[in-house]
C-alpha cells in the first residue's frame, strides 16, 4: 500500500506558516508496521488490565475467596518486619496447638513482588496501601503475561501470530479466572512466571547462546519461588529434550540451552525453603537429572564418533560406553527408589497420573472441588473457540516443523491432558492454546489477505518473461477459480465474526461468572434491586472487637485463612491442610454428639466455634453441604465415625427421616439451633431449610456445653461460645 | 579375549592419534573439564567416608565443580571453529557468557553454602 499522504501538496504551499509540514508525516511501511504493532500491543496491554476489574467496580477493593486471605496476610507481615523476619517465621496463630513455620512452607514469589512493588510505589511517594497492591498485582502480571506472548508467538511463527496469541490470552477466560482483581493467589504471577520461563528456553535453544539459557534459569528460579506448579515445568523440558534427541532434531544449541539451564536452575530452585533438596531427592525432579546424565553420554558419542572417523572402532567403544552407562544408571536408580532416598511421586502429582487415586486413599484432596476432573462444558467455557482452533494451530505447527514449534505442540498436548484430569489446570493449559491458535488464526488471515489483495493478472501483462511464466500461471490458477477473491473475502468476514463472538463470549463470562469475591454474596432482592449479604466479614469483625486476644477458634478448615487474616485470632485448622489427623480431630468433633465434643474441644483449648449456614437465604456453600466430607476425613483417622451412621438408605437426609446420630451431631446442633421458629419463606412452616428444601426434623434443640454468641444478619455465619467445665461442686 | 584386548589397544591409540589434533586452546578447557569433575569425585568420595551432613554443603561444593564443567564444555562447544552453528559468534562474546554463568553459579553456591 502507498504511504499515508495526510495532505495534497497543493494547500501546503499556501499556508506556510501556521502548520508544520504535514509531509513530515509521511511513514515508510516498516514505520507504520511499527507504529501499528505498538499502538495494538499497548491497547492490548491496558485492555488485559481493565477487564479483570469488574469486582472492583461493582464491590469495592478486597481480597476474594480463602487462600488470598493468607497471602494477603503474609505480604502485610513482610511489609511491616521485613524480609529477614518474614523469611523465618513461626506463626503460632494457624494450627493451634502445633503452629506453623511459615517461613519454610511457602512459595514467597508472590508476597515478595507485591512488597517490592510497594516499595517502589512509596520510593515515587504513591502512598498507597498494601491491599490495594494486593489486588491489582493479578491484573498487572495478566498485561505483562501479554507482552511475554507476543514475543513467544514472534518465536515460534511470526510478528502477527504474536499479536494474535498477545489478544487471545488477554482475554481467555481460563486465565481470567484465577486473575481477576482481588485474586491474590499464587497463580497470577505463576502464569507470567511459566511463559517467561519457556519464552527464555526456546530462545535459548534457538539461538544456543549462554546468557539467553541463564535468563531462563532466572525465570526459572522465579517459578519455583511463585508456585508448586514448577513440577511441569521441570518435566516438560527434559521431555522435549528427549523427543528432539530420538527425532533426531537434536543440535550443539540444545546442548547449551539444557545443560546451563538445568544446572543454575536447579541450584537457583534450592534456595526456596519449601523446595528444599527436592531437586535431587524426590521422583517428580528426576526426569530431569536422568535427561541431564543421558545428554551427556550422547553428546560425549558423538564426539568421539566424529574425531574417530572410523565407524568399526566406534562401533566398539559405543558397546562399552552404552553398557557402562546404561547399568550404572539401572543401578542408580534402582538403589534410590528400594531405599526409599529417591521419594515416589506424592498423592498430589500421583492423582494426575492417576485420577482415581484420591477418592479412593486421599478424601482431602478428593474433597477439593478444583481438582475434579473437567467437564466438557468447561472446556467450552473456558476456551470458546480456542477449541478447534487448537487443531488447525497443531497441523499449521506440523507443516512447519522447527525447534520453537516442537517445544509449543508438546506444551499443548500434554497441559491439555492435564487440563482434562483437573478443573485447575485448565490455567495452565490457556496460554498453550492461545498461542497454537494463534498460529492458525494469522496463518489463515495471512493467506486469505494474500488472496485478496492478489491483483488479477491480464495474459497480455508484463513483458519480462520470468514473471509472464508467472503470470501466466497465475493467470490460469485465477481462471480455475473464477470466485476465489469473494470467496477469500467471505471467510474473511468469517474469522473476523468468530473472534468478535469470542470476545463477546469473554466478556460475558468474566462479568458473570469469574467476578464474584465470594467472601461477599449478592443477590436480586424483590424489587429487583441488588442485596448485598456482607455476613462473612461481619462475622470475623465481630470476633476481632468481641472476643479475648488469646480467643481459639475452631471450624472447617476453609475459613482458616480468613479468620486469621480478618478476625485476628488463633485458629485450630486453616487452608494449607497439612495435617490430616488435625483435621480429621475436627471433622470428628464436628460430627460427634455435643458431650463427645466437648471432651475433643477442651483438649484443644477451644473457645469458639464458628460454622457456616445457608438455609436462612439460601446459599448452598454451608457447612451442612461440606458435612459428609468432614465425616469421610474423620472417620478416615477415627473409625468410630462411621459414614453409614449419617445416612439414610444412602441418601443424606436433614428432615425428620434423617439418621438420629445426624439429628443430634454437634455440627447439626449448631446450625440449626433456633431455626425452628423461624420462618424462610412465605408459606412454607416455620423450619424450613431453603438450601436442602426441607423443614428440619429436630427443631427443639437445647444446647449444654455451648452457649450462642453472635448470629450475623443473615444467619449465614453462627459463632458459640464454648462454656467453661462446670465446678466440681 | 587376545582380540578383545586388541581391539581395545587400536581404539585407544586411534582416540589419542585423533585427539592429538585438536587445537592447544580446546586442550586446556579439556583439561580444565578433567579436573573439575575429579575434584567432584573426590568431594563424593569424601561424602561416602563422612556422611553427608550437612547436605546442602555438599550439594553445593559438588554443583559448583559440576556446573563449572558443564559450561566449560559449551564454551568449548562454541568456540571450536568445527562447528558450523556458532559460525558468527565471537569467541570474545562466548568468554563473557561463561564468565557471566560462572559468576552467577559461584554467587548462588557461596550463598547455599551454609
Amino acid at each position: 500500500m502507498g504511504a499515508t499522504s495526510v495532505a495534497s501538496p497543493a494547500p501546503l504551499n499556501s499556508a506556510p506558516s501556521s502548520f508544520p509540514s504535514l509531509k513530515a508525516l509521511k511513514f515508510t511501511t516498516k514505520q507504520q508496521e511499527l507504529l501499528i504493532r505498538v499502538s495494538a500491543l499497548a491497547l492490548i496491554y491496558v485492555l488485559a488490565f481493565v477487564v479483570r476489574l469488574f469486582s472492583v467496580l461493582r464491590y469495592e477493593s478486597m481480597i476474594h475467596e480463602f487462600d488470598p486471605y493468607f497471602n494477603y496476610r503474609t505480604t502485610l507481615f513482610l511489609t511491616k518486619n521485613g524480609f529477614s523476619e518474614f523469611w523465618n517465621w513461626f506463626d503460632s496463630e494457624s494450627w493451634y496447638p502445633l503452629g506453623r513455620i511459615i517461613g519454610g512452607t511457602l512459595y514467597p514469589g508472590l508476597m515478595v513482588t507485591a512488597a517490592l512493588i510497594h516499595r517502589i510505589l512509596h520510593f515515587f511517594s504513591f502512598a498507597v496501601h498494601i491491599r490495594e497492591v494486593c489486588v491489582l498485582t493479578a491484573p498487572f502480571f495478566a498485561s505483562n503475561t501479554t507482552l511475554v506472548a507476543y514475543f513467544f508467538g514472534k518465536e515460534i511463527w511470526d510478528s502477527g501470530a504474536g499479536l494474535v496469541a498477545a489478544a487471545l490470552i488477554a482475554i481467555c477466560p481460563g486465565y481470567i479466572s484465577r486473575s481477576v482483581a482481588g485474586s491474590y493467589d499464587n497463580e497470577g504471577v505463576a502464569i507470567f512466571a511459566l511463559l517467561l520461563t519457556f519464552y527464555l528456553f526456546v530462545k535459548a535453544v534457538n539461538t544456543g547462546s549462554l546468557a539467553w539459557s541463564l535468563a531462563s534459569a532466572f525465570g526459572y528460579f522465579y517459578m519455583v519461588s511463585a508456585w508448586g506448579g514448577y513440577v511441569f515445568i521441570i518435566n516438560l523440558v527434559p521431555l522435549y529434550v528427549l523427543v528432539l534427541l530420538v527425532t533426531g532434531r537434536y543440535s550443539m544449541r540444545l546442548y547449551v540451552a539444557y545443560n546451563c539451564m538445568y544446572v543454575v536452575g536447579m541450584l537457583l530452585a534450592m534456595q526456596i525453603r519449601f523446595v528444599g533438596f527436592q531437586h535431587v531427592q524426590s521422583g517428580e525432579h528426576m526426569a530431569a537429572m536422568g535427561v541431564f546424565f543421558l545428554l551427556q553420554v550422547f553428546y560425549f558419542l558423538d564426539w568421539v564418533k566424529y574425531i574417530l572417523n572410523d565407524i568399526k572402532l566406534f562401533h566398539s567403544f559405543l558397546r562399552i560406553t552404552l553398557t557402562c552407562a546404561i547399568t550404572v544408571g539401572v543401578l542408580a536408580l534402582s538403589i534410590g527408589t528400594a531405599s526409599g532416598y529417591i521419594s515416589p511421586w506424592t498423592g498430589r502429582f500421583y492423582s494426575l497420573l492417576d485420577p482415581t487415586y484420591a477418592k479412593d486413599h486421599i478424601p482431602i484432596i478428593a474433597s477439593v472441588s478444583e481438582h475434579q476432573p473437567t467437564a466438557w462444558s468447561s472446556f467450552m467455557f473456558d476456551f470458546h473457540i480456542l477449541l478447534f482452533l487448537f487443531p488447525a494451530g497443531l497441523y499449521f505447527c506440523f507443516k512447519r516443523l522447527s525447534d520453537a514449534t516442537i517445544f509449543v505442540v508438546m506444551y499443548g498436548l500434554t497441559s491439555m491432558y492435564f487440563a482434562g484430569v483437573m478443573v485447575r489446570l485448565i490455567l495452565v493449559a490457556a496460554p498453550a492454546m492461545c498461542l497454537v491458535s494463534s498460529i492458525a488464526v494469522s496463518a489463515t488471515v495471512k493467506n486469505l489477505s494474500s488472496l485478496v489483495r492478489a491483483k488479477s493478472k491480464s495474459p497480455q501483462g508484463s513483458g519480462k518473461p520470468l514473471s509472464g511464466s508467472k503470470a501466466a500461471a497465475k493467470a490460469s490458477a485465477d481462471q480455475s477459480l473464477p470466485f476465489q477473491k469473494n470467496g477469500a473475502i467471505a471467510l474473511l468476514l468469517g474469522a473476523l465474526y468468530l473472534l468478535c463472538r469470542y470476545a463477546i463470549h469473554c466478556t460475558w463470562v468474566t462479568s458473570e461468572a469469574y467476578s464474584s469475591p465470594s467472601i461477599v454474596l449478592a443477590a436480586r432482592g424483590h424489587g429487583g434491586g441488588r442485596v448485598i449479604f456482607d455476613d462473612y466479614r461481619e462475622a470475623y469483625y465481630w470476633l476481632r472487637q468481641n472476643t479475648p486476644p488469646d480467643a481459639k477458634v475452631m471450624s472447617w478448615w476453609d475459613y482458616g485463612y480468613q479468620i486469621t487474616a480478618m478476625g485476628n485470632r488463633t485458629v485450630i485448622v486453616d487452608n494449607n491442610t497439612w495435617n490430616n489427623t488435625h483435621i480429621a480431630t475436627v471433622g470428628r468433633a464436628m460430627s460427634s454428639y455435643e458431650h463427645e465434643a466437648y471432651e475433643i474441644m477442651l483438649s484443644l483449648d477451644v473457645n469458639y466455634v464458628l460454622v457456616v449456614f445457608g438455609g436462612v437465604t439460601g446459599y448452598s456453600s454451608d457447612d451442612i453441604n461440606k458435612f459428609l466430607w468432614m465425616v469421610r476425613i474423620g472417620g478416615g483417622v477415627f473409625p468410630v465415625i462411621k459414614e453409614p451412621d449419617y445416612l439414610v438408605n444412602g441418601e443424606f437426609r436433614v428432615d425428620k427421616g434423617a439418621a438420629p446420630k445426624m439429628l443430634n451431631c454437634l455440627m447439626y446442633k449448631l446450625c440449626y439451633y433456633r431455626f425452628g421458629e423461624m420462618t424462610t419463606e412465605y408459606g412454607k412452616p416455620p423450619g424450613y431449610d431453603r438450601v436442602r428444601g426441607v423443614e428440619i426434623g429436630n427443631k427443639d434443640i437445647k444446647l449444654e456445653y455451648l452457649e450462642e454468641a453472635f448470629t450475623t444478619s443473615n444467619w449465614i455465619v453462627r459463632i458459640y461460645k464454648v462454656k467453661p467445665p462446670k465446678n466440681r461442686w | 579375549m587376545a582380540k578383545g584386548t586388541n581391539d581395545a589397544q587400536l581404539l585407544i591409540q586411534s582416540l589419542r592419534k585423533a585427539y592429538a589434533s585438536t587445537p592447544t586452546s580446546l586442550k586446556i578447557i579439556d583439561l580444565y573439564v578433567v579436573y573439575a569433575v575429579a575434584t567432584a569425585l573426590i568431594q563424593v568420595a569424601y561424602m561416602a567416608m563422612v556422611g553427608s551432613f550437612p547436605f546442602n554443603s555438599f550439594l553445593s561444593g559438588v554443583l559448583s565443580c559440576v556446573g563449572t564443567a558443564v559450561l566449560a564444555v559449551c564454551l568449548r562447544i562454541q568456540v571450536n571453529k568445527d562447528n558450523k552453528e556458532f559460525k558468527d559468534l565471537p569467541p570474545e562474546r562466548a568468554f563473557a557468557d561463561f564468565v557471566l554463568c560462572n559468576l552467577v553459579l559461584h554467587l548462588v553456591i557461596m550463598n547455599f553454602l551454609g
